[in-house]
């Protein structure tokens, strides 16, 4: 109870930055975003027909209302039709969030206990020659692009130049079996991107707690090094890892699903906000850049909880 | 403060400065992060001058002319020297990563300064704000959006990595702000009747000059990476050429098995980026008095 009551509070404190991210990229998107009329009205359009289409997409109404509207949208869920296939906004959300949760979620649970594992590992051979192998391996990764992960990984694995073993584009699931061979490049080339960072970030919280006071306590005690790595080190870094993991959602979702969908030709959101962007379809972005923004409160709001149960002493006040 | 080194006589000045750049010259990785990023400076400074790299636009040889002694990399699919682009591109990345990096640290130091300052007063709770907000806006979808408000602009590219990539260096500022505004010399200043403007910017900002100088590597780094994919999403380059426009272009050639583009592009970015990195690593460890050599 105490913490449902906690949690709505949080919620109510994000609410200035769910505003403030629908009125930012409602005014840059809609307001001073691209001009659909002339696009609608095909050639020699009268006056009349250029106000009538005008009145359709809400261009005549006052600014204010306008973004009172999108707020509506935002708390129904009911963003209107596609501007380029007529589709329902949520309809296509629907069918397309699940696609881009089953291509990117193994990839990021991998990466992250990778990570997690290898800067252990690091941290553990602290100033030794696997720790410095392990780091000089994550700088390697960092400096490279993740758009030159996706195209060297599908012409390696996919293309005939290379092993050819997995399809090349698009998303043919309809077993476990296909989701394997549609779901490995794509994986492998997120884990490979995100274990660099991941493990240098692991591995410097690591670092810190090992040197504090109560792992020496632990040591003087006697107690054996896999015990203090995972009892007394891994646990007591758990918040800024927890903190790491939870941040990276709304990101990894939608900026990792958009660069991979789109190269890799997957029906996912990633593709439709890639399309959205090309066309400038409106009703599709404003969608998107509204969920990511109250995802990403519910995050903040989800991670203060987790706080919590990790560490008793965080007060709810 | 000054930057430049003690004379090589005194092994150790003992300013913080030469304390750090001492420990530097000692990171043998980071002296050749740092020769490699000086010699792609060079490239770009001779693009900019004229020197080299000025025939990318020209259709002179065939498609896809293997390389030889007249396309030392060969050509692309429409018959332009790879080589030549990924000269003139070494510009346009610096150009990228030095506005980008300069511009977003100084929107950062000055905000970042001005929350830590007024902290948990209303500057400060606005700045957050605002920090929050830009941070929770997908990054690929702002500069989209930037994009069509500028309506094509050729910096839109620009403006929004600059509108994203001070908020780390604010909240770093900021924090440290915080600790120093309750120093001694803060105290003294204000005792003299300074006016609280120079009280900022000549006091206090001056001590988070070491967090600029590393955040301003790090901005560079993220700049040149966003650069590439911006522009393969086709938000970036608009004219004149990069290595994401050259990576953008080569994924045509790859289906058809010429790798040349790609790797050329790709391998240009990634020595510039890691020895950048290992630059900005050495540099990192050099600045911070309590890190311990690992």
């Amino acid at each position: 109870m105490e913490i449902l009551q906690y949690a709505l509070r949080k919620f109510i404190t994000g609410i200035p930055l769910i505003l403030g991210v629908t009125f930012i990229s409602f005014l840059l998107m809609v307001y001073f975003g691209p001009d659909k009329t002339y696009e609608l009205a095909g050639k020699n359009a009268t006056p009349e027909q250029i106000a009538e289409i005008r009145h359709q997409l809400g261009y005549d109404r006052p600014f204010l209302v306008r973004y009172g509207e999108y707020l509506r949208e935002l708390v129904t869920l009911d963003f209107g039709y596609s501007d380029s296939t007529g589709e329902r906004v949520s309809h296509i959300l629907e069918r397309t969030i699940p696609i881009s949760l089953a291509l990117i979620l193994p990839g990021f649970v991998l990466g992250n206990l990778l990570g997690i594992a290898l800067a252990l590992v690091a941290a553990h051979h602290r100033g030794r020659w696997l720790d410095k192998l392990i780091m000089g391996g994550s700088v390697v990764g960092m400096s490279i692009s993740f758009l030159i992960v996706i195209i060297a990984f599908q012409i390696i694995f996919c293309s005939n130049y290379g092993l050819g073993w997995f399809p090349v584009r698009g998303w043919n699931v309809y077993d476990f079996w296909d989701y394997l061979r549609y779901v490995t490049v794509p994986t492998l080339a997120t884990v490979f991107v995100a274990l660099g960072y991941n493990t240098r970030f692991y591995r410097a919280v690591l670092v810190e707690e090992l040197g504090r006071d109560h792992v020496r306590t632990a040591r003087a005690f006697g107690a054996p090094p896999a015990e203090v790595l995972f009892k007394h080190v891994l646990k007591n870094a758990m918040i800024p890892i927890i903190t790491r993991i939870m941040f990276s959602i709304p990101f990894v979702v939608v900026s990792g699903a958009l660069l991979i969908e789109s190269y890799f030709g997957i029906p996912g959101v990633g593709l439709v906000t890639y399309d959205a962007i090309t066309t400038g379809d409106q009703p599709v972005l404003k969608a998107v850049v509204g969920l990511t923004a109250v995802l990403f409160v519910l995050v903040l709001i989800l991670n203060d909880i987790f706080y919590k149960l990790v560490d008793p002493r965080v007060s709810l006040q | 403060m000054s930057a430049t080194a003690a004379p090589a006589a005194r092994p150790v000045s003992e300013s913080l400065w030469g304390k750090a750049w001492y420990k530097f010259r000692r990171d043998r990785f980071g002296m050749a992060g740092l020769a490699v990023v000086l010699v792609y400076l060079v490239i770009a400074l001779g693009v900019w001058l004229g020197l080299w790299g000025q025939h990318w636009s020209s259709v002179e040889g065939p498609m896809w002319a293997p390389p030889g002694p007249d396309y030392w990399l060969g050509t692309n699919i429409i018959g332009q020297d790879i080589f030549e682009r990924a000269i003139y591109s070494t510009k346009t990345a610096f150009e990228v990563g030095l506005v980008v990096a300069v511009l977003s640290t100084a929107l950062g130091g000055v905000l970042g300064a001005l929350a830590g300052y007024w902290s948990n007063r209303w500057p400060d709770e606005l700045i957050l704000w605002l920090m929050g907000v830009l941070d929770a806006i997908p990054f690929y979808l702002f500069v989209a959006a930037i994009a069509f408000a500028l309506q094509d602009n050729p910096y839109a590219m620009h403006i929004a990595m600059i509108a994203t990539f001070w908020t780390t260096t604010a909240r770093l500022v900021r924090g440290e702000v915080i600790k120093l505004k309750n120093f001694e010399f803060v105290e003294a200043a204000r005792a003299i009747g300074l006016p609280q403007r120079l009280i900022i910017f000549r006091h206090i900002l001056p001590n988070t000059f070491h967090i600029l100088l590393v955040q301003a590597t790090i901005v560079f780094v993220s700049a040149i990476k966003s650069e590439v994919i911006l522009s393969f999403l086709g938000l970036g380059v608009k004219d004149g050429v990069s290595w994401g426009v050259m990576i953008a272009e080569s994924t045509q050639e790859v289906q058809a098995g010429h790798f040349s583009n790609f790797v050329t592009a790709s391998a240009f970015l990634f020595v510039l980026v890691m020895a950048f990195n290992l630059f900005s690593d050495a540099l990192q460890d050099a600045l911070d008095p309590r890190k311990v050599s690992a």
